[in-house]
């Protein structure tokens, strides 16, 4: 069964590098403002680190998080302060600055052992409060709520500047995540998190120390959220506490919660959906609406994506990916189908 | 040195009245909570919501400037209790059959969504002006040794203290609450006792939509301001209701009113003295909830809950 796994694994990664590495070319011989779809592109990468952890911790581990901004925020402040004040290279602050975010996350997992459901959903959106408040407090290094300019990045010897530059910097990351994640999940401690999130009781029975797993699994999520806020920060050039809003863990969740809960691929494909109606498709509706409504900017926004992810927790609760799924069993048995199966 | 105990009463006396709204505001998702086990993330969008149609309704009687007599402002409290039920029957219909045997994690999700889609279309309906709804008492107040209490404050705690005492009476005295009871317990033994469970749980939502709506209704004028972040206010009801223990009635009334205290002193007296607490002012409710959390989750007077495998 392992071998099988694997070379399914390994089938899919030459492709998806090929696509990834192609896609911008692709892109810059069909349209001229290709350097906006580059930063959707930039966008969708960096949110796909972020979302693949909260996959993790959510989806897989079962524990809630409506705080996750909290850990990108601190990755993205850390870096920028590690790099621009302290002097680090960016190397160094790239491996630095999410452990820091892992650390927080492990302190996030205290109460986590105690406490489940809406009180941990409660608690971790609390943390993001907390984090921005903090941010602002630490003004001597943060420049409070002003927001802080923060420098390209030097890899190598190399100055990382520009929509290109970014965009390869980005991909390798997000790419490297969902390989790592994936490698993970299907390994002891994957299926020790899955055991969790089914019953932490025979979990417990089967002698896994729940108490470690749980901080592994804050752990895991709140680096690679340190990771998505440093390539932020130092792509974006610009960081401020509005940037990392609790609406924004919202939106976390939204794109996991539309790719399907519980796998790395759901998580990908949700967070390339959500991205590109936010910056595709909302402003054409908003643009019809515009006539009819006095409205403040984002509330249409806010609509589409409130319903989005109603109608896919009732309708739809394995999100894109279990679509696919069914898909995928329905031409695989094509002729022979059960019809109370697909409703 | 007079001074400094007028200025305590002055903010303990209007931290109380802060703690009652959220008490009222955390009664409302007590009772879901009590009856259903479903946590409502968009109590404080319901809350908006009847302010909003309270707002409307006063301002259809009185003319876009009038001021409201004591007689219209109860009209629209009662206008904006029938729309509450109705909401509540709605909200019923859409969350809570379809999500019933869903995890926690769906529901919580789900209402959530709800409250995002009803902030944006209040925003969307209501234009993006903040409105400025007129208080019914004017600007009123009695002075009682130093302190100055303002009659709508009075109201607020009368209010709360007459609609948690209600409910608490309701749930452990009548037919209704004790079916309420047994359905949370345990929905099919319920069922099979002849409780009409589904009929139980409409209730339970349209109960939490009226006692949202008179909230909703009884904070904006002491807001002096209202705009769709209202709802974000019910956030804050959160750590009220796990202060006094979620799932306590009368723990609602004890978190809301001590959390309230907390706040209105550390934004008072305790900023004025010390320089760093107005850095944590407005999340001092949360490193409350966090503390309470890690240290007794049960809260003050909640039960323990004791699970089975």
């Amino acid at each position: 069964m392992k071998g099988r796994y694997q070379d399914e694994n390994l089938k899919w990664i030459p492709a998806l590098i090929a696509l990834v590495i192609l896609l911008p070319f692709i892109l810059k011989g069909m349209t001229f403002s290709y350097k906006y779809y580059l930063y959707i592109l930039n966008t969708i990468g960096i949110y796909i680190i972020l979302t693949v952890g909260l996959d993790i911790l959510s989806g897989y581990t079962g524990l809630i998080s409506l705080g996750h901004a909290g850990f990108m925020a601190i990755g993205a402040y850390s870096s920028a302060i590690l790099v621009d004040q302290v002097g680090l290279p960016f190397g160094l602050s790239l491996i630095i600055s999410p452990i820091i975010a892992g650390l927080f996350g492990f302190i996030i997992g205290f109460p986590a052992l105690r406490i489940s459901g809406m009180y941990l959903g409660l608690t971790t959106m609390g943390f993001g409060f907390i984090i921005r408040r903090l941010i602002i407090a630490l003004r001597e290094w943060t420049q409070g709520s002003g927001g802080l300019v923060v420098s390209s990045p030097e890899l190598f010897g190399f100055t990382i500047k520009g929509d290109w530059a970014n965009y390869f910097l980005v991909w390798i990351f997000a790419l490297l995540a969902i390989v790592a994640s994936r490698r993970m999940m299907k390994s002891k401690i994957g299926r020790a998190f899955m055991a969790i999130r089914d019953s932490e009781q025979a979990a417990e029975a089967s002698g896994i120390n729940l108490a470690q797993y749980k901080m592994m699994s804050f752990f895991i999520s709140g680096v690679f959220a340190g990771l998505a806020g440093v390539l932020m920060a130092h792509t974006n050039h610009f960081i401020s506490t509005d940037h990392f809003d609790n609406m924004l863990s919202i939106y976390f969740i939204i794109m996991v919660l539309v790719g399907g809960m519980g796998s790395i691929y759901g998580a990908v494909l949700g967070t390339i959906f959500i991205v590109f109606l936010e910056n595709l498709i909302v402003p054409v509706v908003e643009g019809w609406l515009h006539a009819m409504f006095q409205n403040e900017a984002g509330d249409i926004e806010s609509l589409i994506f409130g319903l989005i992810m109603f109608l896919f927790i009732i309708f739809q609760p394995t999100g894109l990916y279990g679509m696919w799924l069914k898909i995928r069993i329905y031409w695989k048995l094509f002729p022979f189908n059960p019809k109370q199966r697909f409703t | 040195m007079t001074s400094f105990f007028t200025d305590i009463g002055q903010e303990i006396v209007s931290g109380i009245a802060l703690g009652s709204i959220y008490a009222l505001i955390a009664l409302g998702f007590i009772l879901i909570y009590k009856a259903t086990e479903v946590v409502n993330f968009a109590q404080g969008e319901l809350m908006m919501v009847g302010a909003y149609v309270n707002f409307f309704l006063i301002q259809t009687f009185t003319g876009s400037l009038g001021v409201p007599t004591i007689w219209t402002f109860l009209f629209g409290l009662l206008g904006s209790i029938i729309f509450a039920v109705i909401f509540g029957w709605f909200l019923d219909l859409v969350i809570n059959r379809p999500m019933r045997d869903e995890p926690v994690f769906s529901i919580i999700m789900a209402t959530i969504s709800i409250g995002i889609v009803l902030r944006a279309l209040v925003g969307l309906i209501a234009g993006p002006m903040s409105l400025v709804p007129p208080s019914p008492f004017g600007g009123a107040y009695i002075k009682l040794g130093g302190i100055i209490i303002s009659v709508l404050d009075i109201f607020i705690i009368g209010s709360a203290i007459v609609l948690v005492s209600v409910f608490y009476y309701f749930f452990n005295k009548t037919r209704w609450g004790l079916a309420m009871q047994a359905t949370s317990e345990d929905p099919i033994a319920a069922e099979l006792m002849g409780v009409p469970v589904t009929r139980v749980y409409t209730l339970v939502w349209i109960f939490a939509a009226i006692v949202a709506a008179v909230s909703g209704v009884l904070l904006a004028p002491r807001a002096t301001i209202l705009d769709t972040n209202m709802g974000f206010l019910g956030l804050k009801a959160f750590p009220a209701a796990v202060l006094g223990g979620f799932g306590s009635i009368p723990g609602a009334i004890v978190g809301g009113v001590i959390l309230g205290i907390i706040e209105t002193i550390s934004m008072g007296t305790l900023s004025f003295h010390f320089e760093w607490i107005k850095e944590i002012n407005d999340i001092i409710v949360w490193i409350v909830l966090i503390a309470v959390l890690m240290i007794k989750p049960t809260g003050i007077m909640g039960t323990e809950e004791i699970k089975k495998v």
